[in-house]
């Protein structure tokens, strides 16, 4: 009974959660220019998707923003969590922590807005930065940062300092421990930060709405400023693509980790199988 | 009675450490103006309980702690302010801390190619150090793909590879489970012994520092309560601490009844002993007479004279196999143990538990301890 009860609850959730985004997998192959109106399978909006420039453009500009905006958050954060772990004493550490964690817990709407007000103000006196590319990239490192340091400070804390002091004791000076020995064991670290800040760079709309100017729209903006003139059928096409890629991307990696895991086990258990201890 | 340090004293001192203390947020002493000179060739231990200093004291000889006073000497050259990485000294880690990114061959070569040592020299060098601990034909595995007892020697080879003139390690066989520690123990021995390296060792493991070590400093509180070859600190202990610190021991206490230049006795509430050599006490003057549980025997027959034994009961009989300990119940509540061996396959002495028996020991078993 309670095992039909969970099995019963799982499936409510699964279909709460999946059925939005296979109701729109399968519209994006309907044929009926209605969002809600099923007529017949076609490929009419992969069609007319291929053919709209600004969608296209969009998208472009989301990938090249989530890329760029990804490297910078990954690269700010490694330095933020490694003086944050690694030097446990200097002037200003307390004020640094609580800052680099405060965009995680700041609306977006007030980050978004405060960065807006000192860009203007910025560009009227210093006549720099134009909004545009630049100034969403800035947005976005800025909250990538945050989470990127997060990442990697916690795999920084779980890293074994003796492998620092090891690294010294062999004949490493501090930035060689960095580049032989830190480095290297936080790559993990690194690609998960920069898969999560990519995401997070992709999927914003509020922060790109504050920051862009003429003729920079993201994908989301694109989206969401269709989505109010009445929805289209090609959002959907674009959203199935977008669903597809990801999918991809999720189940290729975690192939390759439970495929890291039983080779792991396995090299275990080949190295206590050997009589030679 | 003690054979004194397995090396000669002539040998020139190698390390000297002068004074040293290091004290932590301005008022943890952990280590307190210690002073001591380690021999070329020698293999040192410091021994002490958990928060002793021991550790803190090799940390401060690796280059990872700076030490508050005091000076450390490697060799006549001054190292106290080097930083780790340019003191000729390597360390073996408790918990290896080999670099799991790399293969063994490129962790024992970790070393050598900072110090930009010619790729020939390297390969020379690592094949040969891989050959000493055994592990050729692992080379290319990396560390998880070891035993524990394997990364042991991964560590050695790692910590030997630059050929250092000091080694530390730091509780070498903590890792290891208790059979193959046995074991692992003499192999690293004689590995230290055929490199000639000269080393100091931490360990709270008293067998471990017994086996390994030619010289053993007792460390509490930060300071050293002894130093001193093994058998002299097992059984010549200066002080109570040390007696108890280093094997089992019963402890009595009493007052100095006879001072004579070649025996004393001591009166103690649980009986009187006769010790069969001077002191450097006086009469009237309260001592501790240190007694180990191996040195006595037990019997059923009351002994002869009046000294060196005393009459209790069997309240507990531990079997241990090779041994048997008994703990005896004097009339003053005090409980003694003592350990028989087990040399034939009926237990020797025939006790069991309430039987009412006589413990005695011979007049040069046991230490008179003044403090």
């Amino acid at each position: 009974m309670i095992k039909l009860f969970s099995r019963s609850w799982m499936i409510a959730v699964y279909i709460f959660l999946y059925l939005p985004i296979v109701t729109l997998v399968v519209f994006s192959f309907n044929n009926s220019s209605l969002v809600t109106v099923w007529s017949h399978a076609s490929l009419r909006w992969y069609t007319v998707l291929a053919n709209d420039a600004d969608l296209i453009a969009a998208v472009g500009l989301s990938l090249k923003i989530a890329f760029l905006s990804a490297l910078m958050s990954v690269f700010f954060g490694t330095f933020t969590a490694f003086a944050l772990n690694r030097y446990r004493r200097f002037r200003g550490r307390t004020l640094l922590a609580s800052m680099a964690s405060t965009p995680l817990v700041m609306p977006d709407v007030i980050v978004g807005l405060s960065l807006l007000l000192m860009l203007v103000s910025m560009q009227h006196w210093l006549g720099f930065p134009e909004r545009g590319l630049f100034t969403i990239l800035l947005g976005h490192a800025l909250l990538g940062t945050a989470y990127a340091t997060v990442v990697v400070t916690s795999r920084l804390r779980e890293m074994d300092g003796k492998l620092d002091e090891a690294a010294m004791d062999l004949g490493c000076q501090p930035f060689q421990v960095f580049r032989l020995v830190t480095l290297p064991l936080l790559v993990p670290a690194l690609v998960s930060a920069f898969l999560l800040t990519f995401t997070l760079s992709f999927d914003d709309v509020v922060l790109s709405s504050f920051l862009s100017g003429p003729g920079y729209s993201t994908l989301p903006m694109v989206v969401f400023s269709r989505a109010r003139l009445g929805l289209n059928p090609t959002i959907n096409a674009v959203a199935t693509v977008t669903i597809t890629v990801v999918t991809i991307a999720v189940v290729a990696s975690s192939f390759y980790q439970s495929h890291m895991e039983r080779k792991r086990k396995r090299d275990i258990a080949l190295a206590y199988s050997d009589k030679n201890q | 009675m003690a054979t004194g340090p397995k090396v000669a004293n002539t040998r020139e001192d190698l390390l000297r450490v002068e004074g040293l203390t290091k004290i932590y947020d301005g008022a943890v002493k952990a280590v307190d103006n210690v002073s001591l000179t380690v021999a070329t060739g020698e293999i040192f231990a410091l021994l002490g309980g958990s928060g002793c200093g021991k550790s803190t004291l090799l940390r401060m000889l690796a280059g990872f702690e700076t030490p508050t006073k005091g000076k450390i000497f490697l060799a006549d050259e001054d190292i106290t302010n080097l930083p780790p990485y340019k003191r000729p000294i390597n360390m073996m880690f408790q918990s290896y801390a080999l670099f799991p990114h790399l293969s063994v061959w490129e962790n024992i070569a970790f070393g050598l190619r900072r110090d930009h040592v010619p790729n020939d020299q390297i390969k020379e060098r690592v094949e040969s150090m891989l050959s000493l601990v055994q592990l050729g034909k692992y080379a290319q595995r990396k560390p998880h793909q070891l035993s524990g007892g394997q990364q042991q020697r991964v560590a050695l080879a790692r910590s030997l590879a630059k050929r250092p003139k000091l080694l530390l390690l730091d509780e070498p066989l903590g890792a290891l489970d208790k059979k193959l520690r046995e074991t692992t123990q003499l192999e690293l021995v004689n590995i230290i012994e055929e490199v000639g390296v000269t080393c100091v060792l931490v360990t709270h493991d008293q067998e471990e520092a017994m086996t390994m070590a030619s010289r053993i400093a007792v460390m509490s509180e930060g300071y050293f309560l002894q130093v001193g070859a093994p058998d002299e600190v097992y059984e010549m202990p200066n002080s109570r601490q040390v007696a108890d610190f280093i094997g089992n021991v019963n402890m009595f206490d009493g007052v100095v009844e006879v001072d004579e230049p070649d025996h004393v006795t001591v009166r103690c509430d649980e009986c009187v002993h006769y010790v069969g050599h001077g002191i450097s006490g006086n009469k009237g003057m309260s001592v501790g007479v240190a007694l180990r549980p191996e040195k006595i025997l037990l019997s059923k027959e009351r002994p002869q004279g009046e000294f060196n034994w005393c009459e209790g009961e069997v309240v507990e009989i531990v079997y241990f196999g090779d041994h048997t300990t008994y703990h005896l119940k004097l009339p003053n509540g005090k409980v003694i143990k003592a350990q028989e061996i087990n040399n034939t396959r009926d237990l020797s002495c025939g006790l069991t538990w309430g039987d009412r028996a006589y413990a005695r020991w011979n007049d040069l078993a046991m230490v008179v301890v003044t403090q």
